[in-house]
């Protein structure tokens, strides 16, 4: 399927007509037909619609809840759709801190949400009970719930939630599952999913000009903007 | 150690041999008594006694057993310890109990203050502290199937030291087995002659609680008839935590019980150290404190102003307000490199000082945010339905909120102008010029009125940081400011080790007692330290300002519709980390 993005055309025609197209037969199929693998679109569209479970933990949840609003808008991902009831949703968030007294609740929230689901283990907390070795916190979500995604932070900023969503979105689109558990019982095949610190480490290792705590960072310039 | 009045007074009554006195590094009176007399002499200074101490600020526990440094105290394995404030003498009051371990138990005070109740829950759960007489003597924070009282010196901290957590299929029956909820237990009936009762189970995990909270509602029909707030689930253990950080160390930890309030929460732990510790902090930390802190009200109550406003069904505020508090995170980042939690305030000053051009942003800010303020006065505050949802709902009276131990803008919206920065300023407010909003009518609209009006009080305290931050160093000279200075260091073997010492132990504050309470952003937030002369605290009690107004909410939601209940929740204003820690 040839697709593109077309800019808005204020007024008078555009001179470059090549968004327009050429009006053949040929160039009308193409806009309009699409061929695929079934398995390849169910994944395409699961992906570009995780609806996320509305729970939240601790503060963890307030930067989750930020990345919904105005100025990171997760609506861009797809994932703007928050649902109230486990039933409905795709993915659950553990954002924040995994509780004893919790624990039950969110294994029981977790198996009230339908197949397939996804689990992001979203700040330091729940991936492995961060700075609270404590009576009260489970050492890490993942004692009982299967994790596909575990981002950093005390507490992830909302871009380092929706890079975590990102990240689900890339695992979710290369997922193979049998269309139907009745006529198919092969099991899920899941990518393999590498480590974004080896993945970034080269890049990462190039930096050479770090900020000092002295002078404000480059985001002035982000307030510029502002004006 | 002036307000002695008291316990003269005290003396006069029951006579001098009924009391032991304490000195305290933060010269509140410290009396100790018997457990036979406490009864009587609460009730006394709560309402015999000339300008009485209405409020109950605090109740909690010290175990005693393995303190060294005791001088001047009953000897006990435990002590209960009475905060009690009197807003007409504008004074606060500790009354100790000393115990034993072998009768570890006290008469309860649920009928004198209604506030009692859960704090004697909490010290008989984390405690095993036992209130003779007490309605509903069972856990509060912990699991009804913990074993232990954690805040117990031989109860083990770590969670790596109890065992792996697993969470089999039988284990996870018992747990929600636990957790059913049993209204005989409560004293409450199912029905009455005409209609059954509803119980209907609201959280833990609901939109509408504002985190994890659950709230058990006794219905008829659409009406509350009751409420049984259950809470515990965001038991964090902050307070056991205190005893094997350094002094240092802990200050992240206080960053994350009002996870809204930021540095708001540092302000009195720090300010209750620097107490024990003898340091003066420098006018210019004073003011930069104040700035931050100010901030972080203003985000706290953006997100409240927000999210309330989409409890009654609003949804377009919360995300102008979140914008707004994003540009406050700009500059909180800018200054502290962190969001949320910057953990930026110091013992003795703050981490750094300000950078370059952080009064560009500043005074943007102040430029940007009250057209908003106006805009959104006419977007909620206005707004027709947004009255008619929140006016008249969920009122309580001053004295009432005094019994409960509600303060912050939940008890000045009844009309009662007390805010602590105005009557026992801290940190330099003294120097500030702000009005202390009130509103008369003590429902949610009235709270809601009053956060709004503080906010403008607070950028008008941030504009005063702006024109008038005083030159200076950002750190205390002294000793024990933590870290130390570093051109302190490298002038022989001796100023080396002391910097080492004081930057990997951290420093060794004095043996002694010091509480501290401020003005935060959801009411009285304060921390009571006690020190061993060992570089950890021996036992930190915060006493946070949401735990008694979680308390108060089946009080002002009897009667009412079950919609009505979530506004309440709204304007109330808690956190769910501040109010199980």
């Amino acid at each position: 399927m040839g697709w593109w993005l077309s800019k808005p055309i204020s007024g008078h025609q555009s001179e470059d007509r090549s968004e327009i197209g050429d009006g053949t037969l040929d160039e009308a199929v193409r806009r309009s037909v699409v061929t695929a693998r079934l398995q390849d679109l169910i994944a395409w569209g699961r992906k570009n619609s995780l609806w996320p479970l509305n729970f939240g933990l601790s503060c963890c949840y307030i930067e989750m809840a930020t990345s919904l609003t105005s100025q990171y808008d997760i609506a861009r991902f797809g994932a703007e759709v928050v649902r109230g009831s486990p039933r409905e949703a795709d993915v659950i968030v553990i954002a924040g801190t995994v509780f004893m007294k919790m624990a039950p609740i969110i294994k029981r929230l977790y198996e009230q949400m339908m197949e397939p689901r996804w689990v992001i283990s979203m700040g330091s907390c729940a991936n492995s009970g961060g700075m609270y070795d404590i009576y009260s916190v489970v050492q890490g979500v993942d004692s009982f719930l299967p994790v596909d995604v575990y981002l950093p932070g005390c507490p992830p900023p909302p871009h380092t939630f929706m890079e975590g969503l990102l990240r689900l979105q890339e695992q979710v689109g290369r997922e193979r599952r049998p269309l139907s558990w009745v006529m198919d019982d092969r099991p899920v095949s899941r990518p393999l999913m590498p480590s974004q610190r080896d993945r970034k480490r080269t890049e990462r290792g190039q930096a050479t000009d770090l900020l000092t705590i002295d002078r404000l960072p480059v985001t002035e310039l982000k307030q510029e903007k502002w004006k | 150690m002036t307000q002695t009045a008291i316990v003269d007074d005290l003396c006069n009554r029951f006579g001098a041999g009924t009391f032991g006195r304490q000195e305290t590094g933060d010269g509140i009176p410290t009396v100790w008594t018997t457990k036979e007399r406490a009864r009587e002499v609460l009730g006394y200074l709560k309402t015999e006694v000339e300008r009485p101490y209405k409020m109950l600020y605090d109740l909690t526990a010290i175990d005693e057993r393995v303190r060294r440094v005791r001088q001047g105290q009953s000897p006990s394995d435990f002590t209960v310890v009475y905060h009690l404030l009197s807003f007409e003498r504008n004074e606060d009051l500790r009354l100790k109990i000393p115990l034993t371990e072998q009768v570890a138990s006290l008469p309860t005070i649920t009928d004198l203050w209604p506030a009692a109740n859960w704090y004697e829950r909490e010290v008989w759960d984390l405690f095993g502290i036992t209130f003779v007489g007490h309605p509903h003597l069972r856990r509060i924070l912990l699991p009804p199937t913990w074993q232990g009282h954690p805040l117990r010196k031989d109860h083990p901290a770590r969670a790596t030291e109890m065992g792996r957590f697993y969470l089999p299929e039988d284990r996870q029956e018992t747990e929600e087995a636990a957790l059913k909820f049993r209204p005989e237990e409560w004293g409450m009936k199912r029905s009455r002659e005409t209609s059954d009762f509803m119980f209907l189970n609201m959280g833990p995990a609901h939109t509408g609680t504002h985190g994890i909270l659950r709230l058990v509602l006794q219905l008829d029909e659409e009406r509350i008839v009751d409420v049984v707030p259950d809470i515990g689930y965001h038991h964090r253990g902050a307070e056991k935590m205190s005893e094997r950080q350094t002094w240092h160390t802990f200050i992240p930890y206080t960053d994350r019980i009002d996870y809204l309030g930021g540095v708001m929460n540092e302000l009195p732990y720090v300010l209750a150290v620097e107490k024990l510790a003898g340091i003066v902090v420098p006018d210019r930390a004073k003011v930069i404190r104040v700035m931050m802190a100010e901030f972080f009200r203003l985000a706290s109550h953006l997100v409240w102003y927000g999210t309330f406003a989409q409890d009654v069904g609003q949804l377009s505020p919360v995300f102008y307000m979140f914008t707004d508090r994003e540009r406050i995170f700009h500059i909180v980042e800018a200054i502290c490199g962190g969001r949320m939690h910057p953990e930026w305030f110091r013992i003795g000053g703050v981490a750094q000082d300000l950078p370059e051009g952080w009064d560009k942003l500043v005074r943007e800010f102040l430029n940007y945010l009250p057209p908003r303020l106006a805009e959104y006065d006419d977007l909620v505050m206005r707004n027709a339905i947004f009255k008619a949802r929140t006016q008249g709902i969920g009122r309580y009276s001053t004295a009432e909120a005094i019994d409960w131990g509600v303060t912050g803008p939940g008890l000045r919206a009844t009309g009662f102008e007390w805010d602590f920065r105005k009557q026992r300023p801290y940190s330099g407010y003294d120097q500030f010029e702000f009005d202390v909003p009130i509103a008369m009518h003590g429902d949610c609209y009235d709270r809601a009125v009053v956060r709004v009006e503080e906010m403008r009080q607070s950028l008008r305290i941030i504009e005063q940081c702006l024109n008038h931050m005083p030159e200076g160093p950002y750190k205390a000279e002294h000793p024990l400011t933590t870290p130390p200075i570093k051109e302190r260091t490298m002038h022989d073997i001796e100023t080396l080790i002391a910097h080492f010492l004081s930057v990997s132990w951290g420093p060794v504050i004095p043996a002694g007692e010091a509480f501290v309470g401020i003005e935060a952003t959801k009411g009285n937030n304060g921390y009571y330290l006690v020190s061993d002369g060992t570089p950890w605290p021996y036992r930190v009690r915060i006493r946070t300002p949401s735990f008694p107004h979680m308390q108060m909410v089946p009080l002002i939601s009897r009667g009412l519709l079950l919609a009505d209940l979530l506004a309440i929740l709204g304007s109330v204003d808690f956190v769910l980390a501040d109010v199980d820690r």
